[in-house]
Formats: structure tokens, sequence, C-alpha cells
């Protein structure tokens, strides 16, 4: 066990994999796997909340919550009995690329719910009252939102570090979009944007490929979508330089994120990138940790990431402190930021997080539900499996010049911007030293 | 380094499953079992299915060991444990273990404290000196004492004081105990977080971290012989400690409803109710579980169906019922839409408790709430982490690690009767405690 190999740097094996294209264009991924009798599926089409029309945020999300309301053979209570009476889960969402739909259910039942994902999908109804109802759910949990201040920080994050794409909204939209959303606009997303040609299922767990094929192809076979492609979506535009306060006037603690511009997903900065990061602000010995938490006990947590999509990204760190520290914490994380891209890392340090990432690795794959995310976010950005296999050699393969330069170009230096959800009239002033301060009311937010 | 989420809709231990399907999930006969003689308890259980180990210390502490005026010490002690002993130093824990590819993290919550290890196997020795170094020497600092007091206080801004289900929890517990020691939040008042001193904990270290009073569970890649040599090796001669002081019991009986307003400007109201439940080993507890999937676990439970999906009166429904040592807290929480009105809500939610308690719930329910269970153990199941986490959890809590495995079997006894019994007794109108948050115009 030399140090050389601490941590893992094997392969990371893969179980056998069967992929299949119908004849409507939908891609099939079967993963066998030993394990725990339980299969995972999963359904991702192409196009998310990006999709959302002008004025109409939070639609691609509503409309994936509305079509497991209804089929023409299965109402929505019914739905919902007959997928839990199985002992299985169905969720759907969207994120700014895609829409999901996560099935978790035990194996002996997944030609069942195979079924059930394959009608919701491709022929719900959309009942008006259903829809209707929805909404008026949503937009009441965005009110139960607005009084979480990490939730609040994460949209305004978007909306000052994306502006006018379409990636500045969170997928929920806002009160006043969704309030207008009418049951003719979910339905026509539906028809315009849920095509089998720009979709992959992935099922993973202890079944049999041959089997879970035979499956989704008599269910998944016959569905028709528009003709057509999901449109590309432009880069997101030159990030401006910002520093906005979201007035919460009675909290006694600030959340604080601070954005740059990243890298979409498929990019070759994409290894140095989680490597830079992980230094950074990775796990419990990065730089920032040991700055905030550990050198100053000025947040019980800080973490960095890239939040890398389709068509672009940012650099995210995301942190709290007590109010009267809050400028302090912005500062110690662009001095830590400043002096990471000056130095780069140690070798120490770099042969560490290159370990740590290495070894974590193989957890974050470990049950069927994670397996069937990662294979299918390759398949949805186009991007090969060996990312899965060559993952350890990769990250090994990242150099601390490589680092150094990823801080350099991605790093809060001189584009970023910083977000602060706290009480306006004690933190405003002490954050101007970042740049003009822009005062916005949580309600503006949401 | 987390105090426990309450949020949870599913209690994460163990599971079920359909009668025909009782079989054993987990197969026990392959933990390996020994005490050594200053007390540790050691569980190995050998999977090779995957090249990782999960490895999990489990101390017999959490809140109901403490005492006021140093409430929050089993909490803000777990930070210390992060700091530095004789042989690995300051900082040294986490850096050592992430440069063998592992990840540790640590929870306390009020029955137990539990910290764990995942990581390539290769690294098990690496673990059990870093684990084996601070249960026997840990060092504490006036320095650390005062920076981890920083960031515990951090913690409590962030999930209590400024969060709606924080605020409104802590009120809960007072309200639901007058005696135990759980009407305290884990995370302890921000007062006594400051008042705790080195030698408090070092105190502290020397009863509830002494090996008597603390268990390992390794799941995974393992030899069981070489693995017991080697845990024998490093932690046999770390010296017995004292044996912990009994917590209180004397929780005197609720004779009537109990209630607490939160006013805070929030943009919406909620409701959060508890009714003291049986501890964990209670027959009955596996029947609680059920009825808790019956009411408010899926979109189609009782709950969801009639306060979200029909009244609208409700943007989400969760409850909890975490088992514990000594009698615990069965829990209800309501998101109400911001415009409806908190007593309707209320008065809907004791409406189809009572139903529950009075007509029971059909075979159907009760079928389709043991699917969900069997699914939800088996998802924890699925990993070496999951194991060894139920092994020490069961243990902890139930006193016995068997248990883990046996939770499919406790569920297919329990019927429709059990269901109703339950609710009759358990969520008694008369010994519920109500929490209801009042949003006061601001923001």
């Amino acid at each position: 066990m030399s140090a050389a190999k601490a941590g893992g740097s094997a392969p990371i094996p893969l179980p056998p994999i069967h992929r299949e294209r119908l004849p409507n264009g939908l891609s099939v991924i079967v993963a066998e796997r030993p394990g725990v009798p339980l299969a995972a599926g999963r359904l991702v089409l192409r196009g998310g909340s990006s999709l959302d029309p002008p004025g109409r945020s939070g639609l691609a999300h509503l409309v994936a919550l509305a079509a497991r309301r209804g089929t023409r053979r299965r109402t929505g209570p019914e739905i919902d009995l007959f997928v839990e009476s199985l002992g299985a889960e169905l969720g759907a969402g969207v994120d700014e690329d895609a829409t999901y739909f996560g099935l978790s259910a035990p194996v002996e039942v997944l030609p069942r719910c195979v079924d059930v994902l394959a009608d919701v999908s491709s022929a719900p109804i959309f009942p008006a009252a259903e829809v209707q109802r929805l909404r008026r759910r949503e937009v009441a949990a965005l009110a139960h939102d607005l009084d979480e201040p990490g939730v609040v920080a994460d949209r305004a994050m978007l909306a000052a570090a994306y502006r006018d794409h379409p990636y500045a909204h969170s997928p929920e939209g806002r009160s006043a979009d969704l309030e207008r959303v009418r049951r003719l606009d979910v339905a026509g997303f539906h028809a315009r944007h849920y095509r089998p040609s720009d979709a992959v299922l992935v099922v993973v767990g202890k079944v049999s490929a041959a089997e879970a094929l035979r499956v989704v192809r008599r269910r998944f076979g016959a569905w028709a979508g528009p003709e057509g492609g999901t449109p590309p979506l432009p880069p997101p535009p030159p990030m401006e330089p910002a520093v906005v306060v979201v007035d919460k006037p009675d909290v006694t603690q600030t959340q604080v994120r601070i954005a740059s511009p990243g890298f979409a997903r498929g990019s070759p900065d994409y290894f140095r990138g989680i490597v830079a990061s992980a230094l950074l602000g990775g796990g419990f010995t990065s730089r920032l940790m040991e700055a905030i938490r550990v050198n100053r006990g000025l947040s019980y947590g800080v973490r960095s990431r890239f939040a890398a999509s389709g068509a672009g990204g940012i650099y995210v760190v995301s942190t709290f402190t007590k109010v009267e520290t809050t400028a302090d914490i912005v500062q110690v994380t662009l001095d830590e930021a400043a002096r990471f891209r000056d130095g780069g890392p140690t070798e120490e340090e770099l042969e560490r997080t290159r370990s740590y990432l290495c070894g974590l690795f193989p957890l974050s794959l470990e049950t069927h539900d994670q397996l069937a995310e990662k294979l299918a976010d390759l398949a949805l950005y186009g991007l090969p499996d060996a990312e899965i296999t060559d993952f350890r050699d990769r990250v090994r393969a990242v150099t601390a010049e490589e680092c150094r330069e990823a801080a350099a170009r991605y790093f809060p230096l001189a584009r970023r911007v910083v977000v602060a959800v706290g009480p306006a009239k004690r933190i405003a002033k002490a954050l101007e030293r970042f740049g003009p301060v822009k005062v916005v009311p949580a309600r503006k937010v949401v | 380094m987390d105090a426990p989420s309450a949020r949870g809709y599913l209690r994460r231990p163990m599971p079920s499953a359909p009668a025909a399907a009782a079989a054993r999930v987990l197969d026990l006969d392959g933990v390996r079992t020994h005490t050594l003689g200053n007390g540790l308890r050691i569980r190995l259980l050998a999977d090779p299915s995957a090249p990782t180990l999960s490895y999990y210390t489990f101390f017999q502490v959490g809140s109901r060991n403490e005492r006021l005026g140093t409430t929050g010490i089993s909490h803000l002690f777990e930070h210390m444990m992060f700091n530095g002993a004789a042989r690995y130093g300051p900082k040294e824990f986490d850096r050592v273990l992430e440069s063998r590819g592992g990840h540790s993290n640590a929870y306390t919550s009020n029955d137990v404290t539990a910290y764990y290890e995942d990581f390539a196997s290769d690294a098990l020795e690496t673990v059990v000196d870093l684990e084996s170094d601070r249960m026997r020497s840990l060092r504490l600092t006036d320095e650390s004492l005062e920076q981890e007091r920083e960031v515990v206080k951090e913690e409590r801004r962030l999930r209590t004081e400024n969060s709606v289900f924080g605020l409104m929890e802590e009120q809960l517990e007072s309200l639901v105990f007058l005696a135990h020691p759980y009407r305290w939040p884990v995370i302890g008042w921000m007062d006594d977080i400051e008042r705790i001193t080195r030698a408090d904990c070092e105190a502290f270290f020397r009863t509830y971290y002494a090996p008597g009073n603390a268990a390992i569970y390794a799941v995974g890649d393992l030899d069981p012989d070489r693995t017991m040599a080697l845990l024998e090796r490093h932690y046999g001669d770390i010296p017995a400690g004292p044996a912990p002081g009994p917590v209180p019991q004397g929780e005197p009986p609720q004779r009537g409803e109990r209630r607490a307003v939160v006013r805070y400007p929030a943009h919406a109201p909620a409701l959060l109710a508890g009714w003291r439940a049986p501890p964990g080993k209670s027959p009955d507890a596996a029947a609680l579980d059920v009825l808790q999937v019956c009411l408010a676990v899926g979109e189609s439970s009782r709950l969801r169906r009639s306060m979200v999906q029909e009244a609208e009166v409700a943007v989400s429904v969760a409850m909890s019922w975490g088992w514990r040592i000594d009698p615990g807290v069965f829990v209800a929480f309501v998101e109400l839409a911001p415009k409806a009105s908190g007593e309707a809500a209320e008065a809907m939610l004791w409406r189809e408790i009572e139903k529950v308690a009075t007509r029971g719930v059909t075979a159907a329910e009760v079928a389709r709430a043991r699917a969900l269970l069997r699914s939800s153990v088996l998802h924890e199941l699925a990993t070496h982490h999951g194991v060894a986490h139920a092994l020490g959890q069961a243990e902890a809590l139930l006193g016995d690690w068997r248990e883990a495995g046996r939770s499919l079997e406790h569920y297919a006894a329990v019927g429709p009767r059990d269901v109703r019994r339950v609710a009759r007794e358990v969520l008694d109108p008369s010994r519920r405690s109500v929490v209801t948050l009042e949003p006061e115009l601001g923001t």
C-alpha cells in the first residue's frame, strides 16, 4: 500500500450495461447489478426550466408535477395509490436543462411501475382541476420558501449571475408568473417538448436486462412525440459584477453566496475544475473550511462547487455567518481565492485532495438510484461512460499548475456577484467595499 | 458534525414487508461479536461485494444525559473530537483520513453520539489508528473549545433561530416534556453553549467516551479474524471508565392539551403537534411506524389527500416518529397555505386522527404501509454505511443489534386493529402539545 495508491487508483468498474434505441428515438440504458432487490428507473427529457416562456417561469416544473395527476387510464389519486401500494416511489421534477421522472421500486413490481412511468410521461391529460390545484400549491409553497434564507439566497444568486438568461430563474419559478399559468400553457408545453427522440430512460438494479428491455419496448414503443428537437440555448452573457443584499430585517445570520463565471458541463476544464474546487471549498480540510470554520469560527459550514449546466455554468461558494461578521466572511473567501490563484496548492494538499475525490467517488455510485442518475446525466450531456471508469485517472492527472490556472479563470476574483440575505440596515454598508450595493426586498426574489 | 434533522418523513432505521416476504433482508448470522476487557463492544460484518468499508463508533450518550446549565455539551463535545489527540494532532484527523481516500462525519441525537468513516478497505488500519487515538487520548484545549463554541453557535443560528421549523420544534419538545431531558434541544440553549467549560468537557469525556460506553460496527470488505485482532491491539488497553449516572425518568402524566405560540415574521403559518409516545423498544413501535405511513407518508396517505389535495389547507404534511431510548414523541408538522385558517386546518388534523382512532384503517392501507416500509428498509440496507448504522442504532436504542434484521417481522405482525389501538392510546387529544406559528407583519 504505497502512498501513491492511497485512496484507490483502480478503474471504477461498471456493471454490464445494455443500450438500445427504440424506433421512436428513445434511448434506453439498462444496468444489471446485484444488491438489494430494488430497481431504479430514471426518465430524462432534454429541456427543463430554461424552456419556460417569458413571464411563465415555473411552467416546466408544473408540467412535470401535473403529468402524474392523470392519464386516460388512471386518475391522479389512482396513480398515487397504485404506485405506493407496490412499495414504490414516483417523483417528477426539472432542473435548468432537463425534466426528470424518477422511479424507485421493488424489483418484482418494476414492470407495473414502468407502465405507469410510460403512461404519465407520454400520455398525461392534465385535468384542469388538478392543474389549478397544483398551481395553487406551488404558489403557496413559494411563500414557505421565502422563509428559508438559504433558498432565498440561492434564487437571488441565480438572478444576479445569469441576469436575463433562461438559467436566471429557479425551476420552481416566481409566484407572479405561476399565478398566470393556465391549463393550456401546461398541455401546450407537454405537446411541444416531451419527445422520445430527445429522451433517455435508464434502469438500474437486480434486473434481467433482456426482461427490462422487453418491458420498456412494450410500454414506451408507441410513444410518438412532436417533430423536431429541443432548441439549443445560447451561452450565458458575461457576468456583471454585483453586490446584492436581499433584505430580511429579522434574521440573526446572513446567508452568503459568491458566484463567478464557470464552465459548461462538457468543458475540458471539468476535471481540473473539480479538483481546484475541492481544494478551495470541498471537504473538511479545504482552504475555506480551514480559514472560515477552523481558524476563525465564522461559520458552521462553507462549500464551493461548479454548477455546470449544458450551455454554461457558474462557480459558487455558499456559506453563512452571524450578521455582525457578514463582510468578514466575504473578505476571507475572496482573500483565500486570491491566495490560491497566486500560489496554487501544495503537493501534499493536492495529493490529499485527489485521494479524497478518488476514494469517495465509488460511494457516490453505491445505490441503484445514484448510478441511474449518473448514467442519465452522462447521456443528457453526451458524455462517455469513461467519465466514470476513468474518473480516478483523470483526477490523478490534474497538476498543481492546472489547478492554479482553473482558479485564475474561474474563482471569484474580478468578475463575481456577491449575494447576502440578511438585515440590509446592518450589513449593506459594510458590503460596499466589494462594489455598489443593490438592496432588494425578499419578496422580489420569489 | 451534524445535529439530526428532525424533519424526516420515514424513520431511518428499520423497515418491513408483507407477511410472505417477511424473510430476513439482512443476513446477520455472519456478524462477529466480541467485548474487550475494558467493556468496548465490537461487531463486524464481512461483505466483500464492494471494496469499501464503513466504520461506526457509537457512544451511548446524547442530550438525555445532560443537565441544565450545560445543555448541548454532547453535541459541542462531538465537535471537539475532531480537534486532535496524542498521536494525531489538531487538524490531522481529517487530513490523514482524506489522504487515504476516506470521509468522516458524526451526529448527535437525544440518545446517542455516532461517528463514522467511509473508505476504501485498504485504509482500515489508518482508521482504527485514528479512532482509537482519540478515544484513548483526546486533547482538549481552551483554544479549540472557543473556536468550536463559535461554530456551534452558528449551527444553532442556522438550524434553530433562523428556521421556522427549528423555532417551533424547540417549543414543542419543551411542552411535551416537563421533567425528562428530552425537553431541551440537542444543540442546547444558547446561554449554556456559551457557558460550557473545558473542565466540563474533560469530565464528560472521562465518563461518556470510556470504552465501556461505546461500540464499534465495521461492515464491508474486511477479514473478521484479522480485524478483531487489530481492534484488540488498538483499543484493548484503553482504561475502563466510571459508569454513567442514571437519566431522570420522572415525567409526570399529562392531563390536558398544552399549547404555545411562536410569533415570527414568516410569510405563511404552520402547525406542529406532538404526543408523548412509547420508547423505541416498545412492542407498539412497529404499529406506530405503520400508523405514521398510513397518515402522512406518500401522496395517497390520509393527511396528504385530505389536507393537501382535497381541502388545500396545507402545502405539506409530515409526521415523524423517531425511536428513542426513553418515551419519545410522535410529531405532526403542517405547512399551511398562506391564506388558510389555522383553526380550520387544526380541526381537520384532529378529525382525521380521530377517524383512525375510532374507525381504524383498512387492511389495504396497512398493506401499503408495509410495502413502503419494506422498501425503506431495503434502501437503508443497500450500503455498507447503512448496515453499519442500522446495527449501531438498533443496539444503542433498542438494546440489541439483532433488531436491525427483525424489522420486517415486526411490521408483518401489525394489523389494522393494532394501528387503531395505538392511534387511540398515543394520539389522545388530551395528551397532545401544539405549537402554532403566527406570521407577524414584517418583511
